[in-house]
């Protein structure tokens, strides 16, 4: 049983998923009971596999009994298990404001199941063709998540992230084609040496690079390829707002981080410099531009959709930089972002129950009306902007340090510059809540009944606003996480 | 020099921070309310001056709070120059709390719960800032003062207050940045932040050219709050918050923490040694110089009573940060000095424009004439300050500036020396009409103030700067413009009354404190004699000699 916790991490999920539809004959609403006790399973198991990594160093598993490179491989090591541990807690919370705010369909579980299994697979696998399959099984379970939103409206955004992420898995998979012609194999730790053997300037190593690398940035939504992604977030109901936008990009750009360090390594980085290069100046793009269109938005969630566009960039740029401190800092910034981001999209559903404000003029004036979610809103928006001690200043001051260590002095201008930045777009908002008069009147919403909230739904956002300056204790260990992971990175 | 390892910094710090949740309870209960921020600010100053003594004799109290990964070790530690900070912000903290009850309540503030648990947040990062033993600690509190102050500016909720405070955010965040990447860049460059008295020494071995980038970060940076030109612009905005506020935080907690960094960077960063190799003392001095002297005849075209105040502390601050930058024993002396003496002076002159508000409405100076009949007290502690603010004997801000001229005279400054003097004059030339048409003038017979009206670059209509434009007021008269502003919305009991003297001229109020309540009187005459005290007998008063422990302690610096 415990050799085999890394594949339950998958299988259990996919089981799971497999209830509500059945159960859907007898009965109507069990699929949160069938999604709560499966994700406590992954909860469990995923502690057991942290604490097996973190007492006796990586696993790897193969699948079936076929052994690697012909078989698939699943590895965990120290990134793995703090990604597979963010999945499990994010689904929890998940579905403890779920459990109120819906929507409560069975069908709806069996997919939010499978998003699990889909991002817990890309995690935990070793393999390029997998990560292929789990990049895709999570895509459609998100489409159908995004769409299981009321109005046309859903079913529009759904449609978008359907389209633009389906470009994006097939450049994936098109990357991992030539690959496969270049090495012959799709297992990560033989690629990374078959890939050296083939030479850097080949060719087919270079395509499949720039595949791979621009098929996992369309998922992880950088612009200019992140045009799926205001619609997504903003259109879908606010359970799964918040879920995708925790989970969905980070494990993206987890994948992309195991790309650049397990598959191509380092030593691929510093021989095309170029492809760094670029990757660097994307981010950097993505930082202002992002933070722009934010600042542009009037509506609170695409703002907040825009504000990930931005702070992924913060993270890619990161691992661009490659150095073992940048590489620490983009990981601490991808955890700390997931709950931050988390946090807000379920603060945001909260205030627009409890007082229908959905826009930034909205947002005047109604601090009192829901005190406990625009407080966490406000903190967690602080946390975001970088102010310390908050998670969100942690991992951006080891981004920093990575970056002035390289002498990249423009990264670290753009770094810095993103502060304020994000403050453009989150300042304004902290202001009208405490410090404007109210522009919806309160009976306006007592008038249509003013939805209820849920004490779970509350406690959920006051977590992750509590976790947002909390973790940023837990940085020392994601520092020795780093450090049990199969990266090579760049010397100091 | 030992290190103790002891408590008592992170309490000083947490006091009030512990406060924050209870006083936001008590939000229906206004007399236990304010009952618990008069007893923590009683408490924090009790434990801050309980470390003096220590320190005095040479111990230094340390709190490790632990390590956050690489370069961001958590360390709390009181030594002089903490002390120095700490002890001033936390006794004028208890002195501005009676203060803050007596206006808050004359004027029936809206949000005074808010108001409250904003003030010891405040103060609990003040503190912070002060007993930051590296520059990452000192940057984690000097954030968290940004974030705490600026509902503290945002108080008035009218939109010139939500201008003032994005603005306010827009700059010390600005600055805040700029800290960040020179942090990084000082870690990067030495493998670490801790203070060192006589500076890092890895650093003046260091890359002369981004040593010089971190200096100038790190110095811009804090300057921001230290409001040094040309990144000055945000203090005159936030004196839209209430007077207390005004007088606290954008005289001694915000502006001096921004003061304090400089301060932190000169001595303990980089040293005075290392300074002059790398040559960035001297600009440093040339923009502070500048900073004084453009600041005080802007203050001479301000006819709201409270920008000049401001125009005032911006000059102020910039004798402090000449003093630091002339790198001469005496000179950092009279520096770090004028912390406290400014403090104590600029505390009791806010405290007064503020009374004047309260009681009459009144904030624009040319409608102050015979105001000395109505609030004698007032006007008599405001005289006293203003003289301490020119330099004159006796009171606290002659020492200090003493102290200075002689720095910078042994230092062959003698261009600085006489900035410091053409400001001393100017001094004069804006607090003395104030005073003088307070006693000696009535409302029906003054003379025109020498206001400068000219038009900046000699085009236009001349027009005073400040107290109520005619853009934003377009049409409104003069003296009706203003006491609308916010006064009128929130208590209506005044709307017929637009300050100024009322018809007939001021009331006749005596000197037995009959012109405001003791709430308000017994801060300022505190303030005006700590501020006699300091000049009087200023090693006595304790912070004269915690200065010569700080400067005693560098190495290479006669003391």
């Amino acid at each position: 049983m415990i050799d085999h916790l890394i594949v339950l991490l998958v299988v259990l999920p996919i089981l799971g998923a497999a209830v509500p539809p059945l159960a859907s004959l007898r009965y109507d609403r069990v699929g949160w009971a069938v999604a709560t006790a499966t994700a406590l399973g992954h909860a469990a198991m995923a502690g057991a596999l942290a604490w097996t990594v973190w007492t006796d160093g990586v696993v790897r598993y193969a699948v079936g009994g076929f052994v690697a490179p012909y078989g698939i491989e699943l590895v965990a090591d120290g990134l793995t298990i703090l990604l597979v541990a963010l999945i499990s807690a994010v689904s929890l919370g998940v579905l403890a404001y779920g459990r109120h705010a819906g929507p409560h369909e069975n069908s709806f579980y069996s997919q939010f199941l499978l998003l699990v299994a889909g991002l817990s697979g890309m995690t935990v696998t070793g393999d390029v063709f997998n990560l292929y399959v789990f990049l895709e099984i999570t895509g459609l379970a998100a489409y159908g998540l995004v769409a299981s939103g009321p109005g046309a409206r859903s079913a529009v955004a759904a449609l978008k992230y359907l389209i633009i992420g389906t470009i994006g898995a097939s450049l994936y998979l098109l990357g991992v084609g030539y690959a496969l012609a270049a090495t012959g194999t799709l297992n990560m730790a033989d690629l990374s040496d078959k890939l050296a053997a083939a030479g850097y300037d080949s060719t087919l190593v270079l395509t499949a690079f720039g595949l791979i690398v621009a098929g996992l940035l369309v998922k992880v939504a950088l612009f200019p390829i992140h045009t799926w992604q205001p619609d997504a977030y903003a259109d879908s109901p606010d359970s799964v707002s918040a879920f995708i936008s925790a989970l969905v990009s980070t494990v993206s750009a987890y994948a992309l981080a195991r790309v650049l360090f397990s598959v191509f390594t380092v030593d691929f980085l510093e021989a095309v410099p170029i492809a760094r290069q670029a990757l660097v100046a994307v981010a950097c793009v993505s930082i202002v531009a992002g933070s722009a269109l934010a600042v542009a938005q009037s509506d609170v969630q695409r703002m907040l959709a825009y504000s990930s566009v931005s702070q992924f960039g913060l993270v890619i740029a990161g691992f661009a930089i490659a150095t073992p401190l940048a590489v620490v800092g983009a990981t601490v910034h991808l955890v700390g972002h997931a709950v931050m981001k988390g946090g807000l999209f379920a603060a945001t559903g909260i205030i627009e129950r409890k007082t229908g404000a959905t826009t930034v003029g909205g947002y005047a004036g109604i601090a009192g009306r829901a005190p406990a979610a625009t407080g966490a809103f406000t903190l967690l928006a602080l946390a975001m902007v970088g102010v310390p001690p908050a998670v969100g200043f942690m991992g951006k001051w080891y981004i920093v340090l990575g970056a002035v260590n390289a002498g990249s002095w423009p990264v670290v201008a753009v770094l810095l510059a993103s502060t304020l930045l994000t403050l453009a777009y989150f300042a304004r908002l902290a202001e009208r809540l405490y410090f404007a008069e109210a522009t919806i009147a309160p009976e306006a919403v007592a008038a249509d009944g003013g939805e209820r909230v849920s004490t779970a739904m509350i406690v959920t956002v006051v977590v992750a606003a509590v976790l947002a300056v909390g973790l940023a204790a837990a940085v020392p260990v994601i520092d020795q996480l780093i450090d049990m992971t199969v990266f090579e990175l760049m010397l100091q | 020099m030992t290190d103790v390892t002891s408590l008592r910094p992170l309490f000083a710090v947490l006091v009030s921070a512990v406060a924050i949740p209870v006083i936001l309870s008590l939000r229906s209960r206004p007399n236990v309310r304010e009952g618990v921020t008069l007893t923590v600010a009683a408490t924090k100053f009790a434990l801050v001056a309980s470390m003096v003594p220590g320190v005095l004799s040479g111990t230094t109290y340390v709190t490790r709070i632990g390590e956050l990964g690489d370069g961001i070790s958590l360390v709390l530690r009181a030594d002089p120059l903490g002390i120095l900070f700490a002890l001033l912000a936390s006794l004028l903290w208890i002195v501005t709390s009676f203060y803050s009850i007596g206006y808050m309540r004359g004027l029936s503030e809206h949000a005074q719960t808010r108001y409250f648990a904003s003030f010891a947040a405040s103060l609990a990062s003040a503190v912070g800032v002060a007993f930051g033993a590296n520059l990452v600690t000192l940057f984690v509190f000097y954030e968290l003062l940004t974030v705490s102050t600026y509902p503290l500016v945002t108080h008035d909720e009218t939109d010139e207050a939500r201008a003032a405070g994005r603005k306010y955010l827009t700059y010390t965040f600005g600055g805040g940045v700029a800290v960040l990447g020179g942090t990084a860049l000082v870690y990067v460059l030495t493998g670490t932040t801790a203070f060192t008295p006589g500076g890092i020494e890895a650093l003046a071995g260091a890359d002369p050219t981004l040593a010089r980038v971190a200096f100038g970060l790190l110095a811009g940076g804090f300057g921001v709050k230290a409001a040094l030109m040309p990144v000055h612009s945000w203090l005159p905005d936030a004196m839209v918050a209430p007077t207390p506020v005004s007088g606290l935080l954008h005289a001694v907690a915000v502006v001096k923490s921004g003061i304090f960094g400089i301060a932190r960077v000169v001595l303990d960063v980089f040293g005075t040694e290392t300074m002059a190799e790398l040559g960035v003392a001297a600009p440093l001095a040339v923009v502070a110089a500048i900073t004084l002297l453009t600041a005080s005849v802007i203050a001479l075209r301000q006819d709201n009573l409270k920008r000049r105040l401001a125009y005032s502390t911006i000059s102020q601050l910039s004798y402090i940060v000449l003093g630091l930058a002339l790198l001469e024993g005496e000179a950092l002396v009279g520096g770090l000095l004028h912390i406290p003496a400014h403090a104590f002076m600029k505390l009791t002159l806010f405290f007064c424009a503020g009374a004047i508000h309260v009681e009459t409405h009144t904030d624009d100076i040319s409608d102050m004439a015979g105001i000395g009949d109505r609030m004698p007290l007032t006007m008599a502690a405001f005289a006293v300050a203003a003289a301490g603010m020119a330099g004159i004997p006796l009171i606290a801000g002659f020492v200090s500036k003493w102290y200075i001229v002689i720095g910078a005279l042994e230092g062959g400054g003698l261009v600085f020396a006489g900035a410091l003097l053409v400001s001393g004059v100017l001094n004069i030339a804006y607090f003395w009409p104030i005073v003088y048409q307070a006693y000696f003038e009535s409302p029906d017979g003054h003379d025109k103030k020498p206001l400068v009206t000219a038009a900046l670059g000699g085009r236009g209509s001349p027009r005073a700067d400040g107290g109520h434009e005619a853009a934003t007021h377009a049409g409104a008269d003069e003296t009706a413009a203003h006491g609308d502003d916010h006064e009128a919305a929130t208590h209506e009991g005044h709307d017929d009354h637009h300050g100024g003297p009322p018809a007939g001229g001021w009331d006749v109020r005596g000197w037995r404190g009959a012109e405001s309540t003791w709430f308000m009187l017994g801060p300022i005459l505190t303030a005006a004699s700590l501020s006699v005290l300091l000049g009087v007998v200023p090693r006595t008063a304790v912070f004269l000699r915690i200065i010569e422990t700080v400067v005693g302690s560098l190495p290479g610096v006669m003391g």
